[in-house]
């Protein structure tokens, strides 16, 4: 009977850590991304802001910043409910981001 | 070059050059840039002659030397070879000289341009071991990769949007892909299908399979230059989505010129795009070699790409070509769909409107000169678009079933002819 009452007691949370980790789902992943930023933020260190805020390692293929328009093509390397929030972190300041591909949803 | 690759040599990064193995990649890992089939062209012309294209049969296979598959196709036998109309009702009407209509329309099995692209994919994609194959799509794409892979025996996954209309899916599932709709805006659908297409060891026919689904595109410029008797046309107008096929009719032209096929000549390549979504157009027209993405806002969903993918490299051979660009509002795209359909008996989606009507702009600006021949390339058939012309054609009339009130239904309007 103890046993069982023990068992009732594991919080969920930790159940579902342990069942998220056994499935490897925290994992380091990998996004390859296109950055698109407009002229009002083609001063902000955007890039720096990706690997203190959100712990994520960014590696830049490939860049092109004219007074119009900043493209940024980088690797981000991270835990992916990290990467997951900087997307949506990127986005709500007004940065386009794309995946590498561009335009896999074609007609 | 390995026996085993056919008239293949690599895939080529079309930033920086770097070859890699003609295995199932699309980006360079150095610099992630596009990757590119290159061919052997020295034992391609060696090989490749007017009489052998000419005796084979009337698909775009017959020109698979410059197709990336190794062996013979195995996927989408009767593709291709679409007719070449002379549209001389339409140059009349438009104030040219010479025009023709590439009218893919009539593709098969699909009814549009991409059947082309889809079976050199996954004739590809069965010489490279996969028996699963994919696609994200809102219509045409979609369609064709159920159509193909149903014939071809293969699984095919299909991914839309989950706000799709029915009707559109409808073309898709009854072919019995497995379809999954996706709920979110298009940025995070298009994200969560990279990686997918990244994560699963399918043949993803726009990601992963990219390079050679893309060449499928040249085998239209093939035919055109055939079908113009062994002639490349002066002007070539082409509608703009990602860039791609734009690029690829341009590189069928130049390597039939590189290859002796054809005299080599200049050739204008232009492009047409819809005003709601017309980022390549508004870059040409500004003079930049780069731009800017939009919010799509059109009837012309199958051009409806705010960040197109190989808009650099079509503003590229636009410049090149000394080709130009424009774009037509919604209701000049039905213009174009109706002017098309009245001059030539031809039936096209909205992207067919776009092309007519920017041709029309082209040749009243000048830049298609009125003594020029310029061919329209027509991706689509109206049918997959019925809505777009909804309520513009006007209606049908209804009439007892009399003699008198049918004569007098007609007479009325001083039509009737005996």
């Amino acid at each position: 009977m103890a046993t069982t009452s023990s068992r009732k007691r594991v919080p969920k949370k930790t159940v579902k850590k342990a069942a998220k980790k056994a499935a490897g789902q925290d994992k380091v992943e990998r996004r390859r991304l296109w950055l698109m930023y407009p002229s009002r933020l083609i001063k902000e260190p955007v890039v720096w802001k990706l690997g203190v805020k959100f712990e994520l390692i960014p590696n830049v293929r490939q860049a092109s910043v004219t007074d119009e328009l900043g493209i940024v093509c980088l690797e981000l390397s991270g835990r992916r409910e990290k990467l997951k929030a900087a997307v949506a972190w990127l986005e709500k300041q007004g940065i386009r981001v794309d995946p590498v591909e561009i335009n896999v949803m074609e007609s | 070059m390995s026996k085993g690759n056919g008239m293949m040599r690599a895939l080529k990064c079309r930033e920086c050059g770097r070859q890699y193995p003609l295995e199932a990649l699309h980006v360079c890992d150095f610099d992630f840039g596009p990757l590119e089939v290159v061919y052997d062209y020295e034992r391609i012309q060696g090989v490749m002659t007017r009489d052998l294209i000419v005796s084979r049969p009337q698909t775009m296979w017959r020109y698979r030397e410059l197709l990336p598959v190794v062996d013979d196709p195995t996927v989408g036998f009767e593709v291709g070879f679409t007719p070449l109309i002379k549209a001389d009702r339409l140059a009349e009407r438009l104030g040219v000289r010479e025009l023709w209509v590439k009218n893919d329309t009539v593709n098969y099995p699909s009814l549009s341009f991409k059947d082309r692209v889809v079976s050199v994919a996954l004739s590809r994609s069965r010489e490279l071991g996969f028996d699963t194959v994919a696609c994200a799509s809102t219509g045409n794409l979609a369609n064709s990769v159920a159509a193909n892979a149903a014939a071809a025996g293969l699984k095919a996954y299909v991914f839309i949007p989950a706000d799709l209309e029915q009707g559109k899916v409808l073309n898709s599932l009854v072919y019995q892909p497995q379809v999954i709709g996706i709920q979110g805006h298009y940025d995070q659908v298009n994200r969560l299908c990279a990686e997918i297409a990244g994560k699963y060891g399918w043949a993803f026919v726009n990601v992963n399979m990219r390079p050679y689904y893309a060449e499928g595109s040249k085998s239209m410029g093939f035919e055109i230059v055939e079908q113009l008797g062994w002639r490349v046309p002066q002007h070539t107008v082409i509608p703009m989505a990602s860039g791609s096929l734009l690029t690829k009719i341009h590189k069928s032209y130049r390597e039939l010129s590189d290859l002796g096929l054809v005299e080599a000549s200049g050739w204008r390549i232009h492009g047409a795009q819809a005003g709601g979504c017309s980022p390549i157009s508004q870059a040409q027209k500004a003079g930049l070699d780069f731009f800017k993405p939009v919010k799509p806002e059109t009837i012309a969903k199958s051009l409806a790409i705010g960040t197109p993918a190989d808009g650099f490299y079509a503003l590229r051979v636009m410049k090149d070509t000394g080709g130009a660009a424009d774009d037509v509002t919604d209701d000049e795209i039905r213009e174009g769909i109706k002017l098309l359909a009245e001059c030539e008996g031809i039936f096209a989606e909205t992207a067919g409107g776009v092309t007519v009507g920017v041709a029309k702009k082209l040749i009243a600006s000048g830049k298609i000169s009125a003594e020029d021949s310029a061919v329209l390339c027509v991706t689509g058939h109206g049918l997959k678009t019925l809505d777009a012309v909804q309520g513009c054609v006007g209606k049908a009339r209804e009439i007892k079933p009399s003699l008198r009130e049918f004569e007098s239904a007609l007479t009325g309007d001083g039509q009737l002819t005996r």
